[in-house]
């Protein structure tokens, strides 16, 4: 390029008036409106509760079988010390402090048959494991040391067929859910003698359906997640149901496999989805409040989540199942 | 050229095109002509480029490699982990970790260890040994020492740029493989390899060496049994010797048995009694248990085949239906067995060759093993015996033969190919992941089964739950089985989760079958796989099911335990389907192949018709005796003949829709077949069994199935050698001369029904021998096709069993082995300890990588300096071409060199060392390049004064010259003004040169200078001066004058 030409085109630059081409202005005024809108909008529309790896505060637990490996785990629950219980498909129960940190570990007596899919711990520490494929409910204390079981195979009084969770009211009673045909809650007293089963007739036209997780709020009301139903079942201790909620679907405020339920917030009703990938809140009315998680493997994100538990500082620690880990988030 | 190499870091792969580089001199003299045109410095340049680039070329055609000498070592051990040398495994482990412990931090340490497989149990790897001792995983089929493939895997490990050794730890008890060409290959590769030598001496041992019994002999003969027992000390105890699975009564004389060291031999002879193939099996029992370290080594096997008349074994499916047709047979002097499947035990091919022919009469694929349907496969077609199949509603395709190893040497296909219309079966599996160890590799390995067996009329689709997201999905859609493979392959691909519920799956199983695609197919199936664990469907679901008659079978799948039963038998016996507990993988494919039969009911013609012969000269009806009108038969089972020339059909069902083959047989292989659809005597065949030609009509198939004896005169023997088992025939004819040039056609089937190649070499007159590898215990059954030159002389049949692996008679280790492999590869032998070995020693020669690098030179040398070439010859502007050679050194260096990916100096010391070229280059032409770049008007009139100055002085001394010369030479010189043109062309070649002499006149030599190309064409452009007519002083004004004008000119034009 000569000089002159270097000139001409430094000329042209210098003097270049944009506004005077009407189509250079109209793109540039476009663009002024346009991407600070899109930028709005995708801010915006989207669900404003998705999750974000920003809420997870940690993840704990890879695959395997080592002490703080996990195989497919299934259960968790928080004790009042802030410990957190976990049981996995090598029936091991584990134990670990609230930042994720391996204590301690053990197994359960029988283990041929199956492997538990339920544990609770209750307010004085014991751990309540749904021995499932054993028909029963097995106690331990803290440390592991087994202190009692209770149940066995059948559909009667004082009978189990598959135990899927424990829960406990004030009073100290045990209230356990069960599935495989003749699927109901029963309540046991303190020392575990049977007391009485609920829930085994039809609530709104259709019979419980693998009640997979139970709680008991401070009012003092039973939640169950009837999980081959797709919805959340509010009942009375006495069995009396009070309302359903949700239906088979994968929006807001319905379910798809509601596996687990917690209520020990005192405004909101937890629910982990097997089958849909997330965690959902209602309030008390079981009116939507928001959901977290989608379907993959990173932070974040859940892989068929069997159970979540509140923890301390209202942490939520939610079983990851295929993705062998626990989360924790704060969301 | 490798000595450069040694000297450079580089290397060349063809140095023969280095001789390119003699271009260079010559390249030198054409461009010092061919650039006399131009600067000095750039003339300098670009011949400097020029030469570079010639150099260059060559490199790049020579194949230039950069050598990278490597000090470091990798030691690969080979862990020896078979049952000779199990318990010294904590030794072995000891010895890695000790000798590991102070290896040079750069070197690289790696372990495989072996039995009859290698496997890598640590990569090379810097700082040492990783893996805890006891930790190892598992060693499966420690009953063979293969180091040969632990070597082979070990050099193939070695990272390429280190120096390599591997330290073999091993007893050298090597029964497989060849070691010595591994040795032999690790020493062409430049790898030691140095044995550290396991040693132990078996004190305690006894063993059972061989049990040999002659390959053939006849019923009522005196068999002789030689045992041949191996121990190191003396021991007694008991021999059982058991045939056929029967414990054999020996008298106490021949049964206690006291053993002295060495080997120790022992006859006994047992009578013939029965027809059928006498297997023997010996035990040694020693007294005392501490006298013997090994079990697994005291017992031997060995069989003999009877020969006799040949016998025919019929497989029924029902006693009474078959009974006619034994009868009959045995009425034609034809020697009978009837049995039911259940009777049959572990019938495998040994016991299969006690017969000429089988007969599988409305048996149905479930009641055999797969090992036992691919022995009947091989017994047709290796092992050239016969095979007659007739139906019954258990038969053939309706049986579950379909997919089968069975139906391939049938010559017929079980699956209705052509046009016809018949009513479809639909089959939906239901798969739900099992928490039994491998429980959902089994549930694929049955759905795929069933695709196999159920016909690809038929519908077929497998439901699942599947995660992420979560849901019940069709993972192969229900539709036509048309497809097989790519059904199984998405099968294969198959996520099965952990279904929460029956309802929905079944709900969708039954919306296809009930009013979907399934809807009009005659029997709908549901099979579900499952542990139990799910929730149950609800009532009213299942109650749908039993009223569109939708059978559901449930298996469950957990080996006993593990099941959650009252869901899957409740879910069963609501819709009238089967309930299975699985105990075991093995008895999985029985249950599929008979619940994916279900759906082949439709297969069955259950109304009688009329038989018609179409093919009366076919050899199974005597050439036209038994043909004629035949009796009706009352059903069939549908069948297709197979697409070959060899398939010959009849007998056939006709009607409007085609012909269905009633009988229809072939030669496959070695064997012969014959498909009999019909049967089933007492509901089908009825008004069969009365007829008179019956008899004779199945003596006739019977007979054209069996298979050839063997010829009198053909003797054969069997033996072990090592690893190797051998077999020699010795071929004789009827005046005992000897049979030359004979081929022999070998099939030899391994103890798990594989083909083991094996070829026959005459070795003799009338000899011949045939060598194969013998890698597992058990039975190995050889069928020999003698051949003259085309003319068949029979089959021979013979066999020898491998009682055990060899791994388990070793009593002191093979040191003479090991000694041969240190030696082929000059290794050490390293029989001290761990420390005192000194693995790691670098006393082997240094490692070279060589990678190719003319790509890089191409790239990053070549072509810069090619644009730099033309660069430097182009660029009019000094400017210009000092930051051509800038950008293309920094470039070269941040990128060729890769400077930019290291650290941040490196880049600052390449940019520096760039701008150092390039100023280096401006520098004579910076003055005048920054007035230049200014160009305000007092720079250009400081540099007129400049030029007008030093005009003044140019003018003085031309004058001169011009004065003395016209003084001189006048004469002369207008002999040349006469003479213009050639000057003037000479002056138009050189004109960046300062002209001397009035040619072109002293203006145009300025203006040349100053003002460049316009100049240049003006001064072309005007009328040429006179020598002569010189006029200083106007030239003098002319020149600054023109010059200012020229340039006011020159602003003009750029503002216009």
């Amino acid at each position: 390029m000569t000089y002159e030409q270097l000139n001409l085109v430094a000329l042209e630059l210098s003097t270049f008036n944009p506004e005077s081409v009407p189509l250079f202005s109209m793109l540039i005024c476009r663009h002024a409106f346009t991407v600070p809108l899109l930028i709005i909008i995708f801010a915006v529309g989207c669900n404003p509760s998705a999750s974000t790896t920003r809420d997870v505060l940690a993840v704990f637990g890879r695959t395997g079988f080592g002490d703080g490996d996990f195989s497919y785990p299934r259960a968790i629950a928080v004790s009042p010390d802030g410990s957190v219980y976990a049981v996995d498909k090598t029936a091991r129960v584990q134990k670990f402090d609230s930042n994720g940190v391996f204590l301690l570990g053990w197994k359960m007596p029988d283990r041929a048959a199956g492997k538990p899919i339920g544990l609770s711990v209750h307010r004085d520490g014991r751990v309540f494991v749904a021995d499932t494929h054993y028909h029963r409910v097995v106690i331990f204390d803290p440390m592991g040391n087994q202190l009692a079981t209770f149940g066995e195979l059948g559909t009667g009084d004082g009978q189990f067929q598959l135990p899927t969770d424990v829960a406990f009211d004030q009073q100290g009673n045990v209230y356990v859910s069960e599935y495989g045909g003749n699927d109901r809650i029963t309540k046991w007293s303190p020392d575990f003698h049977f007391l009485s089963a609920m829930g085994e007739k039809p609530i709104d036209g259709v019979r419980l359906n693998r009640p997979a997780g139970i709680d008991i709020d401070v009012e003092q009301s039973l939640w169950v997640a009837d999980a081959c139903n797709h919805r959340i079942v509010h009942m009375t201790l006495d069995g009396e149901t009070l309302a359903t909620y949700g239906e088979m679907g994968r929006e807001s405020g319905k379910f798809r496999y509601p596996y687990d339920v917690d209520v020990s917030s005192s405004r909101m009703v937890m629910v982990a989805e097997f089958g849909g990938d997330r965690l959902q809140w209602l309030d008390k009315k079981g009116r939507f409040l928001q959901t977290w998680g989608s379907s993959g493997r990173k932070p974040g994100e859940l892989s068929a989540p069997w159970g979540a538990a509140y923890g301390p500082n209202k942490n939520v620690y939610v079983v990851d199942s295929l993705n062998n880990r626990v989360q924790i988030i704060k969301p | 050229m490798s000595w450069i190499a040694w000297t450079m870091p580089f290397d060349f792969e063809e140095p023969i095109w280095l001789w390119l580089c003699l271009l260079v001199p010559i390249l030198i003299a054409v461009s010092i002509r061919s650039l006399a045109g131009i600067e000095p410095i750039r003339r300098v340049l670009s011949i400097a480029v020029r030469c570079l680039l010639v150099v260059l070329v060559a490199f790049c055609l020579a194949g230039v490699q950069s050598v990278q000498r490597n000090e470091d070592l990798t030691v690969l051990y080979l862990m020896d982990r078979s049952h000779s040398v199990q318990e010294m495994q904590e030794k072995q482990e000891q010895f890695i970790i000790e000798s590991t412990k102070e290896m040079p931090p750069d070197d690289r340490a790696g372990m495989i260890d072996f039995a009859r497989n290698a496997y890598l149990q640590q990569l090379p790897m810097r700082g040492g040994y990783f893996i805890a001792p006891g930790r190892l995983p598992v060693m499966p089929n420690t009953d063979r020492t293969d180091i040969a493939t632990a070597v082979r895997l070990a050099m193939a490990m070695f990272p390429h740029d280190t120096a390599k050794r591997i330290v073999l730890m091993s007893d050298g008890n090597d029964n497989m493989g060849d070691l010595l060409t591994e040795a032999r290959r690790a020493k062409a590769n430049g790898v030691p390899v140095d044995v550290v030598p396991l040693q132990y001496r078996r004190s305690n041992e006894v063993f059972f060496e061989r049990l040999i019994a002659p390959t053939h002999a006849s019923p009522g003969e005196q068999v002789p049994l030689r045992m041949v027992l191996n121990t190191t000390k003396p021991v007694s105890g008991t021999i059982l010797v058991y045939r056929n699975g029967d414990l054999l009564q020996m008298p106490s004389d021949q049964s206690r048995v006291s053993l002295k060291p060495g080997r120790n031999t022992f006859f006994i002879k047992i009578p013939i009694e029965s027809e059928i193939t006498q297997s023997y099996e010996a035990i040694f029992r020693p007294d005392r248990q501490s006298d013997d370290s090994v079990a697994l080594n005291n017992t031997s096997r060995a069989f003999t085949f009877v020969s006799g008349s040949s016998r025919v074994l019929v497989i029924s499916g029902g006693l009474p239906d078959d009974q006619p047709m034994v009868d009959a047979l045995r009425s034609e002097n034809v020697l009978v067995d009837l049995v039911t499947p259940a009777e049959l035990g572990d019938f495998l091919l040994p016991d299969m060759m006690s017969y000429s022919t089988i007969v599988l009469s409305n048996v149905p694929a479930a009641s055999f093993t797969e090992a036992q349907q691919e022995a009947l496969a091989i017994y047709v077609k290796d092992m050239g015996s016969g095979l007659i199949m007739t139906g019954g509603d258990e038969g053939f395709g309706a049986g579950g033969w379909i997919g089968t190893k069975l139906e391939e040497v049938m010559p017929v296909t079980f699956e209705i190919k052509h046009k016809r219309v018949i009513p479809r079966g639909a089959l939906v599996l239901i798969m739900h992941s099992c928490e039994i160890a491998r429980g959902n590799f089994w549930g694929k390995e049955m759905a795929k089964k069933s695709v196999d067996t159920v016909s690809s009329q038929d519908y077929i689709g497998v439901l699942t739950y599947t995660y992420s997201p979560g849901g019940e999905n069709w993972e192969v859609p229900f539709d036509r089985n048309r497809n097989k493979s790519a059904v199984k392959a998405q099968i294969d691909r198959m996520q099965m989760g952990d279904m929460p519920d029956f309802g929905r799956t079944m709900q969708m199983a039954y919306k296809e079958l009930a009013n979907g695609r399934g809807r009009d197919a005659a029997q709908k199936h549901v099979i579900i796989m499952s542990d139990g664990d799910a929730s149950p469907p609800s009532p009213k679901l299942l109650a749908d099911y039993k009223k569109a008659k939708i059978t559901v079978s449930t298996i469950a799948l957990g080996w006993g335990g593990h099941v959650f039963q009252p869901t899957m038998i409740k879910i069963a016996k609501a819709t009238g389907g089967r309930f299975y507990a699985a105990r075991n993988p093995k008895q999985l494919p029985q249950i599929f192949t008979k619940e994916s039969k279900v759906v082949r009911r439709p297969l069955i013609i259950d109304e009688p018709f009329q038989p018609v012969t179409i093919n009366p000269n076919s050899d199974l009806l005597a050439g036209g005796a038994i043909s004629g009108s035949m009796p009706p038969l009352g059903g069939m089972v549908l069948t297709s003949p197979k697409q070959s020339p060899n398939v010959v059909v009849p007998i056939v069902r006709a009607t409007d829709d085609g012909e269905d083959p009633v009988l229809a047989h072939w030669q496959y292989e070695l064997g012969k077949t014959v498909a009999f659809t019909s049967g089933y005597w007492a509901h089908w065949g009825q008004q069969w069994t009365g007829w008179p030609k019956f008899a004779k009509f199945w003596a006739q198939i019977v007979r054209w199935t069996m298979r050839q004896d063997t010829p009198a005169n053909f003797d054969t023997y069997t033996k072990i050698e090592g690893n190797r088992g051998r077999i020699v025939i010795d071929a004789l004819d009827k005046d005992a001369s000897y049979l030359n040039n004979l081929a022999a056609q070998a099939r030899v089937i391994g103890p798990n029904n594989e083909v083991i190649p094996t070829r026959f070499m005459q070795t003799g007159p009338g000899k011949y021998e045939a060598v194969f590898e013998v890698t597992k215990a058990g039975q190995y059954l050889a069928n020999v096709r003698m051949s003259d030159q085309g003319r068949d002389l029979g089959t021979l049949r013979t066999g020898l069993t491998v009682p055990f692996s060899p791994e388990y008679r070793d009593l002191i280790p093979n040191e003479a082995l090991l000694r041969q492999v240190v030696d082929i590869t000059d290794g050490r032998w390293l029989d001290q300890g761990p420390m005192q070995a000194d693995v790691f020693s670098h006393d082997l020669p240094l490692t070279e990588a060589r990678k190719p690098a003319w790509e890089w030179v191409l790239a990053w040398l070549l072509l810069p300096l090619f644009l730099l070439d033309v660069a430097v010859r182009r660029l009019a502007s000094w400017l210009a071409l000092s930051i051509a050679v800038e950008v293309v050194v920094l470039f070269v260096m941040l990128f060729g060199l890769g400077v930019w990916y290291g650290a941040w100096w490196g880049i600052l010391g390449a940019i520096l060392l760039a701008e150092l070229i390039g100023w280096t280059i401006r520098f004579r032409y910076i003055g005048p390049i920054f007035d230049y770049m200014t160009h305000s008007v007092t720079a250009l009139g400081r540099a007129g004064e400049r030029s007008a100055a030093s005009l003044d002085k140019l003018k003085d001394v031309r004058e001169r010259v011009l004065d003395e010369r016209e003084d001189v030479g006048k004469e002369k010189l207008e002999r040349i003004s006469q003479d213009d043109e050639p000057v003037s062309i000479k002056t138009a070649k050189r004109k960046y040169e300062a002209t001397g002499g009035r040619v072109a006149g002293r203006s145009g030599d300025l203006s040349a200078t100053l003002g460049g190309a316009q100049s240049e064409e003006k001064s072309q452009g005007k009328p040429k001066s006179k020598p002569g007519e010189t006029k200083p002083e106007e030239e003098q004004e002319d020149a600054t004058s023109r010059l200012l004008r020229a340039k006011r000119r020159a602003r003009k034009d750029i503002e216009e």
